[in-house]
């Protein structure tokens, strides 16, 4: 069956491109069957990812439709495979890994690795990455924002084999499954997991009874050459030099104030980039932390965004160099808590995407809003059975704004733009929760030329329960989404609650183990994405349809935008903008603003308090971050923060 | 003149319109260029065909109407009323893009507007109680503003009204006393379905659509009428069946996917009329292609379909993939130096390189007509083809980059072409568990029966099936169906505590509902034919299957069983003793209409010798091959490839080493 093939550079040009899709299309396969028969939610609402592999373990194909963070991932996890088993691996053998400390991204994605043999030889690995709903650990859903180590987190899985030879290993099955708080879900996850990457097995030998395995290997190595070349064929277009930038993840909730920076530095020297993340804060005392397979994958998936037609695989990772000193927060080692690193993994991502803005300005795009998830879990007090019941639940928000459209709104975070928000109906049958409101907010975008999209205003009351806690996995209350090219930032992420019969107090982004009580309401939001450009440049007839369709408000037309509107008929949603008014509102801010940013933050924090500024007055004029719910000033974040502003800003405002 | 059946397939360039002579039970076809008012060109076929509107029994319809205008948003002026605080529902969707990496890439928007997506105060539980009951004068002061601003359709989308419509029903009774003219429709009625979102778009696609589709209808309605047509319009839709315009009201999103429904239907009853119960239908025109299935005669359905991402419409639907590859999709090198072909077509203006109309991209037609396949002439010759630019354009953007001479070049854009479309049959037949070689692949449009046989050598299925008229084979799917409509409830238990007396009481409902709407249509009660069926999954599962079950239900445990194995065929395995969740009741009535019955053709004829002989390049060799006129061409002779086949509207590859013969119904039949 064997045809002779003999270098890669005679491939025939239709013997590659049938290859290269087919490859694509097993790997859809996968995700297929995934979706169709798996047992987490969080799997069924897009968080996998399946990979087709080559000997060594490089990636051939990755699925497009997977979730960004684990692009770049799945090829360290079977090289780690790999290097554990070494000769020992046979046909029928089927594997499993979760450890980030290999190149994994945290213990929840768990993958399943399948090695197919064909005449004997090892040719490939199948992979099917799923995320699990628990893994155990000292909270629901192993997401226990206090951890400093992985030993709160949940259980880690070094590569060990689930299946021996075609016989199923139950006894190690059981061990893992059984450590978790849904024990069936897993083995149910796991068989679905196993059958996706069967299904690659038995459409790549099909494919060697048709080509020849020696085709198939020589075009394994083919398609990454090809990625490869069109990625560097792409990066000696852009121009050589070096830019960076600066992001920040809120705070190390186990030290004092202040902001936790992570720099980029991206470098372009003809078809080459590197990327150093030298400068970036050491670990901090929380799962905010990631390990290099988190923050590999928020590289690859930054360039990816603004090269977003190069198939996935192994080649596009060669033309990237990564710099990064150990035990930072994005190069975090074992034993430190990493299950957090989505945190780090978008700062990196926007942070590349500000970078690449400045040289691919007709694909510029500023920050997005943060990924945030509320876990509740309790017992259900509803019936007689009070069963235990989780829910976990993520918005959507806004994207930044773009060169000459606004941002994209609504839309999950770049963690993973496929990661579907649940259905509240779905939610109220589960769970003693009910949903009072999910809906736009208004204002949330931040104001520019191209304002961002909007984000997500979420609240809800309490049912009947016992034993409720809330965790809340968050950031970006004080990194405020931010703009670029003189845009303006969104809005403060964080929660409020207001237990039955007491004030509502605000718990911020992140925090563990709350309890809650029957007729509690809670609310919390996302921020819309960062502005683009000035926003006293917008144009009024846009701020007036804006305001038809109340994505912003009447007073912030005027304060963000400078344009003034008359209400010509509210019924009938009719305003007219008042050409004068606005000329002046727009020369007053334009006279004003700079100095706004340099104003005493105290004193600002003072008519906060007071009531005298409301929060889109305090961060978008004045750049100026609270303690949201006492209204207390952070200094060292409001300095940072400000330098961050005034830099994104200044420059662009005339 | 004898009595004639017709149906009619708008597309967006041509107007099919098949005749069935009622006397003869011969078929005949009429093309006619499509006209701004669709209606001006159906009946400028039928009158071109020389039929007289009053002799025409029965008229069936396919339509872009609706479709086309929810894409050009060319939409009446409509409202929806959302239980405050989930006004952005329909915009707010699952929150993800057709395109997870391209950030310039948007989701079209909602089909109403934020500024006319209005809240009154309401609730009701997941449990179907009602917290909150409408205030009668909150829902003046709406109707008020609803008035105020001239809304033509209005529609109701409450949280959980799936579970209890009351609330929704108390709104509509207030509008439609304060609004008269006004279509209000309310999301309990249209899909009464949990999940906001789905139940909500559906809602919405519903009632935008409503009064588009029902002036269309009635307008076609009363202009065949005038010529002395005396029956019911007929309006294919997306479940495979056909609806009379009064329906149109409740299901006109229905009519969405009226346009493609068609072929997948012709695909089913000629795999039935030849005896093959499995068949792929491969629908392959100038920019698209369209896949159906059909297993043991039943089409496969779905309920996740969309005209737009993001905008998704739940009714039960035909389930069809359509790949952006077609005669007219352009081969091109991309800056790695790989081969590629499509997703770009040259469309009909300019066309590929070969129409002479400007066009300088090489597509597939180009290369088919380079190697000979195809002759100098379409559409019977009223379109000259010129070889020459095709020669060129494909020398100039393939050949020469590739260090290829010219046919080698063609051979490859089309070995290319033809493996992206087996892929996508791959993704509908093998991903759910079907293997090609049990299947025949029926291969028409217009440019079908040039690469039926290639796909179906790639996927090992072993008869292609080229019907008489491939290229308005949709058109004729049409002319056989029946009137349908599909039904279902949410109906949420664990199978080992569910009670079949309760689910048959369900069922019961159910029918009473779809006897009261066919009768409502003028369908006899001999000609009514209800089947049931349960969606079931894995207790912890995501995704449902469906079982079909038998009346009266008596039999858990049996259903149960069944869905297990449907399981292990679908998904390659089953978990026996894990808990088996109930989630939906499902009930299709169909009223059963008069059918085309085609003319048997006695075999005997003899093969007729070929009307020239060209050389054609295959990828064996070049080979002199002889080519026949598909008329000529009498039932029961058989002949080997390599041969071309050619008729006005379509021409058939018959390859080296394949057999073809004419069966009774003059299909051709190629053993690959």
């Amino acid at each position: 069956m064997d045809k002779p093939v003999t270098a890669a550079n005679q491939l025939d040009p239709v013997t590659f491109e049938v290859l290269r899709n087919a490859f694509v299309n097993i790997v859809d396969q996968m995700a297929e069957q995934v979706r169709r028969t798996c047992y987490s939610f969080v799997v069924y609402n897009r968080d996998f990812s399946n990979a087709l592999c080559d000997a060594e373990g490089n990636t051939v194909a990755q699925g497009n439709q997977d979730l960004a963070a684990h692009v770049g991932t799945l090829h360290y996890t079977c090289k780690a495979v790999i290097e554990e088993f070494g000769a020992d691996i046979h046909p029928g053998d089927v594997f499993l890994i979760n450890d980030p400390y290999v190149g994994g991204t945290h213990f929840s994605d768990t993958r399943v690795l399948l090695p197919i043999f064909v005449d004997g030889r090892l040719i490939a690995w199948s992979q099917a990455n799923g995320h699990w709903a628990d893994m155990g650990g000292s909270v629901p859903g192993s997401f226990d924002v206090t951890a400093k180590d992985m030993f709160k987190e949940g259980i880690r899985v070094p590569p060990v084999r689930i299946w021996r030879k075609g016989e199923y290993c139950y006894d190690v099955a059981r061990l893992i499954a059984k450590n978790t708080r849904d024990p069936d879900a897993i083995i149910g996850d796991m068989d679905a997991q196993t059958q996706a990457a069967r299904i690659a097995e038995r459409e790549l030998k099909r494919l060697c009874d048709k080509y020849g395995v020696g085709t198939i290997e020589t075009t394994f190595a083919a398609v990454q050459d090809y990625v490869e070349r069109a990625v560097r064929l792409r990066l000696a277009e852009l121009p050589d030099g070096s830019w960076e930038t600066v992001d920040f993840v809120d705070q190390d909730p186990s030290k004092a104030e202040g902001l936790i920076p992570i720099h980029v530095k991206m470098t372009i020297a003809g078809d080459a980039i590197e990327f150093d993340l030298t400068g970036s804060h050491p670990t901090i005392g929380s799962i905010y932390n990631s390990a290099f397979g988190g923050t590999f994958a928020a590289i690859v998936s930054g360039m990816k965004t603004f090269f977003p037609d190069v198939p996935l695989n192994a080649g596009l990772y060669r033309t990237v160099t990564v710099t990064v000193p150990d035990d930072t927060i994005v190069s975090a080692r074992w034993p430190v808590a990493v299950t957090g690193f989505v945190m780090c993994f978008e700062k990196i991502m926007n942070a590349i995407f500000e970078l690449f803005s400045r040289i691919m300005p007709e694909r510029a795009m500023a920050c997005a809003f943060n990924i945030e998830y509320l876990q509740t879990g309790g017992y259900d007090a509803r019936g007689a059975g009070r069963p235990y019941f989780m829910l976990y639940d993520w918005l959507a928000g806004g994207w930044g704004g773009r060169n000459g459209r606004d941002g994209l709104g609504v839309t999950a975070s770049c963690f993973g733009v496929g990661l579907m928000i649940q259905p509240v109906e779905g939610q109220e049958r589960l769970c003693p929760v009910r949903t009072d409101r999910l809906q736009i907010t208004t204002d949330s975008a931040g104001p520019g030329k191209w304002r961002g999209g909007v984000g997500l205003d979420k609240a809800g009351t309490i049912l009947d329960v016992e034993n409720c806690v809330f965790s809340y996995f968050c950031d970006r209350e004080r990194s405020v989404v931010w703009g670029i090219e003189g845009g303006l930032p969104g809005a403060p992420h964080g929660l409020w609650l207001e237990p039955e019969g007491e004030p509502a107090r605000f718990l911020g982004a992140v925090f563990s183990d709350v309890p809650v009580g029957k007729g509690a309401r809670f609310w919390r939001g996302t921020s819309g994405g960062g502005g683009y450009g000035d926003p006293l440049e917008r144009d009024p007839e846009r701020v007036k349809e804006d305001v038809v369709d109340d994505y912003v408000s009447l007073e912030r037309a005027r304060k963000d935008y400078g344009v003034v509107l008359e209400v010509v008929d509210e019924d009938l949603a009719e305003y007219r903008v008042d050409e004068a008014a606005t000329k002046r509102e727009r020369a007053h801010i334009a006279a004003a603003r700079a100095g706004w940013l340099d104003e005493d933050p105290e004193q600002i924090a003072a008519r906060y308090r007071a009531g005298e500024l409301d929060l889109h007055d305090v961060v978008r004029r004045h750049g100026v971050i609270c303690d949201w719910g006492t209204g207390e000033l952070l200094a060292n974040t409001t300095r940072d923060f400000r330098a961050q502003m005034k830099a994104r800003c200044l420059p662009s405002w005339n | 003149m004898s009595k004639v059946r017709v149906a009619v397939d708008i597309g967006g360039t041509f107007t099919d319109i098949c005749i069935l002579d009622e006397a003869t039970n011969t078929l005949r076809v009429q093309k006619v260029p499509s006209t701004r008012d669709p209606i001006d060109a159906a009946l400028e076929g039928i009158a071109k065909a020389g039929v007289n509107l009053a002799d025409i029994t029965l008229f069936s319809h396919g339509t872009t109407v609706a479709t086309n205008a929810l894409i050009q948003r060319n939409l009446p002026h409509a409202a929806v009323v959302c239980t405050e605080g989930f006004r952005d529902v329909i915009e707010i969707g699952n929150s993800t893009k057709a395109d997870l990496w391209d950030a310039y890439q948007d989701n079209p928007p909602p089909y109403i507007r934020r500024r006319d997506r209005l809240t009154i105060r309401e609730r009701t539980s997941a449990a179907g109680v009602v917290e909150r009951s409408i205030d009668e004068a909150e829902a003046r002061e709406l109707a008020a503003k609803l008035r105020k601003r001239g809304y033509r359709a209005v529609a109701i989308c409450f949280m959980n009204a799936f579970a209890n419509g009351e609330n929704e029903r108390a709104l509509k009774a207030v509008l439609e006393a304060e609004l008269p003219g006004v279509a209000v429709t309310t999301s309990s009625e249209v899909l009464p379905e949990i999940f906001e979102h789905e139940r909500f778009s559906t809602t919405v696609v519903n009632a935008v659509l409503q009064p588009v589709v029902g002036d269309y209808a009635r307008r076609l309605q009363d202009r065949l009428a005038a010529g002395g047509y005396d029956s019911d319009v007929l309006l294919l839709h997306s479940g495979g069946g056909v609806m009379t315009p009064k329906s149109t009201d409740r299901q006109a999103a229905r009519l969405a996917s009226s346009g493609i429904a068609a072929g997948a239907i012709a695909n089913r009853y000629i795999g039935q009329l030849c005896g093959y119960p499995n068949v792929i239908g491969f629908d392959m025109g100038g920019t698209s292609t369209d896949v159906s299935l059909a297993w043991q005669g039943e089409l496969l359905t779905t309920r996740d379909w969309y005209i737009e991402y993001g905008h998704p419409i739940c009714f039960p639907s035909i389930d069809i993939k359509t790949i952006g590859a077609g005669g007219g999709s352009i081969a091109w090198i991309d800056e790695a130096g790989s081969l590629r072909n499509g997703p770009q077509s040259a469309g009909s203006d300019p066309g590929p390189a070969c129409y002479g109309r400007g066009g300088e991209e090489p597509a597939n037609t180009d290369a088919n007509l380079v190697l000979g396949r195809l002759g100098a002439g379409l559409a019977g010759g009223d379109l000259g083809l010129d070889v020459a630019r095709a020669r060129a354009a494909i020398d100039m953007r393939v050949a020469r980059p590739l260090g290829m001479n010219v046919e080698a070049a063609a051979q490859a854009i089309l070995r290319v072409a033809n493996a992206n479309m087996a892929d996508a049959v791959r993704l509908v037949s093998i991903m759910r568990g079907y293997d090609p070689r049990d299947f025949a692949l029926v291969a028409f449009g217009g440019a079908g029966a040039l690469h039926g046989a290639a796909i179906a050598a790639d996927l090992a299925i072993p008869k292609v099936i080229v019907p008489p008229h491939p290229g308005v084979t949709s058109a004729m799917g049409c002319l056989l169906v029946d009137i349908r409509h599909d039904l279902l409830s949410t109906y949420l238990v664990d199978s080992a505590v569910a009670d079949a007396a309760d689910i048959e009481r369900e069922f019961r409902v159910l029918e009473d509902e779809a006897r009261e709407r066919l009768a409502h249509e003028g369908v006899a009660e001999a000609s009514m034919v209800l089947t049931r069926s349960i969606d079931m999954r894995y207790g912890g599962q995501w995704r449902s299957l469906t079982v079909p079950v038998l009346r009266p239900f008596t039999n858990v445990a049996a259903a149960v069983e069944d869905f297990g194995a449907a399981h292990q065929r679908e998904y390659n395995y089953r978990r026996n003793g894990a808990v088996v969740e109930i989630f939906r009741l499902n009930l299709t009535a169909i009223g059963v209409t008069p059918k085309a019955e085609f003319a048997r053709h006695a075999p005997g004829g003899a093969m007729p010798a070929p009307r020239s002989t060209r050389s054609v390049t295959f990828d064996e060799g070049i080979q002199e091959t002889p080519i026949f006129w598909r008329e000529d061409l009498p039932a029961g002779v058989a002949f080997a490839g390599p041969a071309v086949v050619e008729q006005f509207d379509a021409t058939t590859l018959v390859p080296p080493g394949a057999r073809a013969e004419v069966d009774a119904w003059l299909n051709i039949v190629i053993t690959v």
